[in-house]
């Protein structure tokens, strides 16, 4: 691990110049208002200081909306050759926030449990991640603190951290964040100077909105909240049009589809986004819905977050407090207003089959 | 480290060919097939396969036969869905891809000196089976079998002769249908609870698998209980939604616990914190 200092113009073109001969996505203005992770070309628009969350988080360059699992194709004696294609191209992800740097390190435990998924660890170790700290809350509907994302640095290969002076905080953290790093004329700077400075780096005593309560007392609360009326409440406004999901930085839930080819002799099978909040995610042949309701899929994906995958990988929270769902959702409804009223209303119910 | 992965991404996601062998209609819109495989499938009772045709789509299907140590696998397939219809204008001598097998299935070992009561809704007997034939083979092993079997009326019902082979084998098969709805049926006319309290049942040393359509498992379960059978001597196979069968696609949660890889197979003791699961 080292650490350098270095000018904002000076990562700026190490960036673009990275872009010269790597892929390299950075969150860029699209339209008015909103950013998107998109590839750095050389009249690209780069910066660190402006930024509200992308509509998409980085998370989704390594699992795209279509990802093909399976190529096939029936050869002359009628034979089907089946092929399983992975990503092997290299890129670089600059810009990548604490929320959604923690999004990725939690994607990584998810896909490496059990049977590991080839196609997402591939990308990813093709991935060099470059993160860059908040200093400030990046939009009103951030609430990172409160779930312990913030101040998340594992997963990225370089971290950058603003300082109070010119200079901004470089640390290659991984063999790959230092061959990145490599023939950059940064001033290499002492650990320990580091860490003091680490420590008075300026950040607003409040960051965000916040929870009355840690991240372990809120997977009790919402464990123990099956049969609240919240869940009813927030859902009348629903769609289940599953924004949601597709924006979720931690939302990996997948449908398998097959494409044939015009010459009904190839073709591919492909997983793309699904998500929980859509009507027929649990419905199986025959037309039985699991969960039929709004408010069953709304609680389950809030549990998901909260409580599921929290007690099953042990680090915290999955929701990493973006507000991208809340964001981006037609009628409003952010997970942030259903987890505090759970608070609010205190108490637990007994869940009974 | 790629040629690792490419492996792994094969041994997940590409399906084995299986040929079909066999056809046969068991009811209207369930038909049995019987394949042999590239190489032996090497299952537990009560787990399933996803069955594939490139091009179409993939189903999860139970599996219909017991372990076993040759290539050839049995299944019975409703025609229901997408997939399923263009599976059954397969003929013999087609290819039928299959991955897996998948999920936990019954702990056999389990049922070892047991009376053992099978209570099958309709499709349910399909699963059930491959966990009655392996029983009803190695019977010295166990005691008293029942078989309750139900289904709609007579003409839905599976495995017509085997029921018959397994009351010659001393299992006291019951035979019901909802209904006759006028079609020849010498066998009971019920609910696959009726015949429960008449059951002569020591809750202690009787194991009880079920396996049908969801509403049937809440009454099944309290007419067990009424005969102080315990939650943990009850399994229950459920149905679930299922698009990858290793634990990533999300469909099959029930609660926290992903169907596809702790199930489908559970102690009804296990299911207490999954209030999801018998909905």
């Amino acid at each position: 691990m080292s650490y350098y200092l270095a000018t904002r113009e000076s990562i700026v073109n190490w960036i673009k110049e990275l872009a010269l001969e790597n892929q390299v996505y950075f969150p860029q203005k699209h339209g008015k208002v909103s950013y998107r992770f998109t590839q750095v070309g050389s009249d690209s628009d780069i910066q660190f200081a402006c930024y509200v969350p992308t509509v998409v988080p980085p998370i989704k360059l390594l699992i795209p909306a279509r990802d093909e699992l399976l190529q096939f194709k029936k050869n002359s004696e009628g034979k089907c050759e089946v092929s399983a294609p992975l990503d092997t191209s290299f890129r670089i992800i600059a810009g990548v926030r604490p929320c959604d740097l923690k999004g990725i390190f939690l994607m990584d435990l998810f896909f490496r449990d059990g049977v590991s998924d080839a196609y997402y660890l591939t990308r990813r170790e093709n991935t060099a991640i470059i993160a860059y700290s908040c200093v400030s809350a990046c939009a009103p509907g951030a609430f990172c603190a409160a779930v312990d994302s913030l101040h998340h640095t594992e997963g990225a290969d370089i971290f950058i951290t603003p300082r109070a002076g010119e200079d901004l905080l470089i640390e290659t953290k991984t063999e790959l964040g230092k061959k990145l790093a490599a023939g950059t004329d940064w001033q290499r700077c002492h650990e320990n100077a580091v860490r003091n400075e680490a420590a008075s780096t300026p950040k607003p005593r409040q960051f965000g909105r916040t929870f009355p309560v840690a991240v372990p007392e809120i997977t009790k609360i919402v464990a123990g909240k099956y049969q609240s009326p919240v869940w009813e409440k927030h859902v009348v406004r629903c769609f289940s049009c599953g924004t949601c999901n597709l924006v979720c930085p931690t939302c990996y839930c997948f449908d398998v589809t097959d494409d044939l080819n015009l010459d009904v002799a190839s073709g591919n099978r492909t997983r793309t986004w699904d998500g929980c909040m859509l009507c027929q995610f649990a419905m199986v042949a025959g037309g039985h819905n699991f969960r039929n309701e709004p408010a069953a899929r709304q609680r389950h994906r809030v549990n998901r977050k909260f409580v599921y995958l929290p007690e099953k990988y042990g680090q915290g929270a999955v929701c990493v407090g973006c507000g991208r769902c809340g964001r981006q959702c037609t009628t409003h409804i952010d997970i942030y207003d259903i987890v505090s009223d759970l608070i609010k209303e205190g108490g637990a119910d007994d869940v009974t089959l | 480290m790629t040629s690792h992965y490419n492996a792994l991404a094969r041994d997940a996601f590409v399906p084995q060919t299986g040929r079909i062998v066999e056809v046969a209609d068991m009811t209207a819109k369930d038909r049995y097939f019987r394949l042999e495989l590239e190489k032996p499938l090497g299952h537990h009772p009560g787990q399933f396969v996803m069955a594939s045709l490139l091009g179409i789509g993939e189903a999860p299907i139970s599996i219909s036969c017991g372990p076993r140590k040759d290539n050839v696998l049995e299944v019975v397939i409703r025609q229901i869905g997408r997939v399923t219809r263009v599976i059954h204008t397969l003929k013999p001598g087609d290819e039928l891809g299959i991955r897996g097998p998948y999920g936990s299935g019954f702990d056999l070992e389990s049922f070892y000196g047991k009376d053992v009561v099978f209570v099958a809704g309709g499709l349910g007997l399909a699963p059930l089976r491959s966990l009655i034939t392996p029983i009803v083979a190695g019977a010295k092993r166990f005691r008293q079998l029942t078989l309750i079997s139900g289904c709609r009326n007579p003409a839905e019902e599976l495995f017509r002769d085997q029921l018959k082979e397994w009351a010659n084998a001393g299992v006291n098969v019951i035979r019901l249908v909802d209904g006759t709805e006028n079609m020849p049926w010498e066998f009971g006319v019920g609910l696959v609870t009726d015949p429960i309290p008449n059951l002569k049942i020591y809750p202690e040393n009787t194991v009880v698998a079920l396996c049908g359509p969801p509403v049937m498992y809440k009454f099944v379960i309290a007419a067990l209980s009424a005969k102080k059978v315990s939650y943990d001597n009850i399994y229950v196979d459920l149905e679930r939604r299922m698009k990858c069968g290793v634990g990533k696609c999300g469909h099959c949660q029930i609660n926290h616990v992903y169907c596809c890889q702790e199930g489908p197979v559970f102690r009804f003791s296990n299911l207490a914190d999954l209030p999801e699961a018998l909905r």
